[in-house]
């Protein structure tokens, strides 16, 4: 080999090397940043008996399905379990306010981006400073105006509330989506006889649902991760949703935790399905807006 | 999937549209004042539920909570409606407290820490990831998107788990690795303690915050690379002078909107402090404003010290937001 090829091999090799060293730098913090969610799964598939041993085991060994039952089973030190109804308290509840809240983005959406209205950076905004406002901060005034409204222990009061705290984030999401669909097409539809209504509804809606369904399950996964409106709102414990239940879980029961982890793998199975189908799109959808000016 | 194929619809679309311009009589029908006042009330209709529904749950409340920390408000009022005004007693009470200058300080370094450690550590994901290969990368990103999904209730838990005393899992890794952790108790001290809660907070932030600005840096332009480049730039220059400059934007968004995610951090706190007294005496302000009303049951008080966390927040973020605005970032997409 003559000078200069091994030098400039040299640099291949040493820009090889640093290649294989970042793989490794990134092999090592992806099984850190996974572990918790590993161990989660791991313990509740894991007897009692082995979970509680000095020595952990890194794999189910003596795999059941034990703590599953024993979670939707646990009486929480109230006498009854309670599971099955804040399951299906989250479910309803949440469903409900996702739909809600994306019947209204998408109206606000469109008419922010397709007409031109007076005071629409205004609104856009006060949308961007709503977001600012602190839930926590809100909770009192929140409690204070369902009470009079006598809308605690209802589902109907903790809609209204998940609705208004994912609303603007989806009216910001979906403004981004309808913005990506050319005006052309509706303007085309209209020429043909439809109405401006009816083009929204037989042009953008159809091109647009993909984005809804991002924006959907985005606001789905807000409202059902949410501990503290739930737990000052729904004061019965049958009224409660899932992550209240998981709470009440722990503070009865501190050893059971094959039956806590169980909760948790529940709890979090449909969020993160419905997150591995949708979080390209969101991704994308949020620099392209953010990034484009 | 549709979305991106449409453009090549839309010009043929049009271009038949002018030849039956004259169908388009429909919509001038009537005269034309009424016309342009529809046009003006559908828009209006549009917003109008939302404006409803964020007027109703998030203005009201906002200005009752206002009105709230200037009144004296307890089980007694709440059960009568009885309204009764105290002035600036909240306040008072507020500011005379021994706790207030804590738990501000406590809240800022906490929300400092976070902040920086998220900030810090996604943006250098970001950049490993852009030169790990395809493959590595994938396998990485699957990897966050898993710990950016975990709803932060269930999260928590499994991080109390993982820090127990007896079985934990970190303890028993620790000491493996020739430290000294059997039954090492992370939650006596409030520094360990809440250096677990930052973490929590951070491992579930970073992957948001790694793949935007992994998409920011990859949204940068190959010819500004490649301009550099001829110029004779080197690494580092290209890198402060082409790359920060362009994800700018997009960095001081995501700076703004963790501050604003961690100051209002309740969940990780509630659960991984629960039922230890000597913990929660250093409580971050969004945590302790819930505990003076709901555990003391005093709303006005409660009331107060949120209306201080808004004020804080404004004056910390108000800056960004009015960079934002006058960027342009706001007005996105508005069509012209």
């Amino acid at each position: 080999m003559t000078a200069p090829v091994s030098m400039a091999g040299a640099r291949t090799v040493r820009y090889r090397t640093m290649t294989w060293v970042w793989r490794a730098v990134a092999v090592v913090f992806g099984m850190i940043i996974v572990f918790p969610v590993y161990w989660m799964v791991q313990s509740s598939f894991e007897p009692n008996g082995d979970i509680t041993s000095l020595k952990p085991n890194f794999f189910p060994v003596n795999f059941t399905l034990h703590d599953f039952v024993d979670a939707v089973n646990h009486t929480a030190g109230v006498g009854q379990a309670y599971f099955w109804d804040d399951a299906r308290n989250s479910l309803v509840v949440v469903s409900v306010a996702t739909l809600v809240t994306l019947i209204f983005g998408f109206l606000a959406a469109a008419a922010i981006s397709r007409f031109r209205l007076v005071g629409t950076t205004a609104f856009l905004v006060m949308i961007l400073v709503i977001q600012m406002v602190p839930g926590t901060a809100l909770i009192i005034p929140l409690f204070l105006l369902l009470n009079n409204l006598h809308l605690t222990d209802n589902y109907l009061g903790l809609i209204l509330a998940y609705s208004a705290s994912t609303l603007p984030f989806t009216i910001w999401a979906l403004k981004g989506f309808v913005g990506a669909v050319p005006y052309e097409l509706e303007e085309a539809a209209m020429v043909d006889g439809a109405s401006r209504f009816g083009a929204f509804r037989r042009i953008l809606l159809p091109l647009l649902l993909p984005g809804i369904i991002s924006a959907g399950i985005f606001a789905f996964i807000t409202a059902w991760n949410d501990f503290l409106v739930a737990d000052v709102i729904m004061q019965q414990n049958y009224h409660q949703t899932l992550p209240v239940w998981l709470f009440s879980f722990t503070t009865n029961t501190g050893t059971d935790y094959g039956g806590l982890m169980a909760g948790c793998t529940i709890m979090s199975l449909p969020v993160v399905i419905f997150f591995l189908l949708v979080q390209r799109r969101i991704v994308s959808g949020l620099t392209a807006g953010a990034v484009k000016g | 999937m549709a979305v991106p194929t449409m453009p090549d619809l839309a010009p043929v679309r049009t271009g038949r549209a002018n030849v039956q311009a004259p169908s388009y009589g429909r919509q001038a029908s009537g005269p034309s004042w009424r016309r342009s006042i529809r046009r003006q009330l559908l828009p209006i209709v549009l917003v109008l539920p939302a404006l409803g529904l964020l007027g109703l749950m998030v203005f009201y409340p906002l200005g009752r909570l206002v009105a709230t920390s200037f009144q004296e408000l307890g089980p007694f009022q709440l059960i009568s409606h009885k309204v009764v005004w105290d002035g600036l007693a909240n306040y008072r009470s507020l500011f005379t407290s021994t706790d207030l200058g804590t738990s501000v300080f406590q809240t800022f370094l906490f929300v400092i820490a976070c902040v920086g450690l998220t900030m810090g550590i996604g943006t250098g994901v970001a950049l490993l990831l852009g030169r790990i290969g395809k493959f590595f990368r994938t396998a990485v990103t699957i990897c966050m998107l898993f710990a950016w999904a975990m709803p932060t209730s269930a999260a928590s838990i499994v991080w109390t788990w993982l820090f127990q005393t007896e079985y934990g899992v970190v303890n028993y890794i620790l000491t493996t690795l020739g430290g000294n952790f059997d039954n090492h108790n992370w939650f006596s001290g409030t520094f360990p303690a809440y250096s677990i809660i930052v973490a929590n907070i951070v491992w579930g932030a970073i992957p948001f915050v790694a793949l935007m600005m992994y998409s920011a840096f990859s949204l940068v332009p190959r010819e500004l690379y490649e301009a550099a480049a001829v110029d004779g730039a080197s690494p580092a220059t290209t890198f402060l002078r082409v790359t920060l400059p362009m994800v700018r934007p997009i960095f001081v968004l995501l700076t703004v909107l963790s501050i604003i995610w961690d100051a209002n951090v309740f969940n990780q706190v509630w659960y991984l402090t629960q039922g230890n007294a000597q913990l929660l005496n250093v409580i971050p302000l969004g945590v302790w404003q819930y505990i003076e009303a709901f555990s003391s049951n005093d709303y006005g008080l409660g009331a107060a010290v949120a209306v201080l966390m808004i004020l804080l927040l404004v004056a910390v973020t108000g800056y960004y937001i009015r960079i934002m605005v006058r960027t342009g970032q706001v007005r996105a997409e508005l069509r012209a």
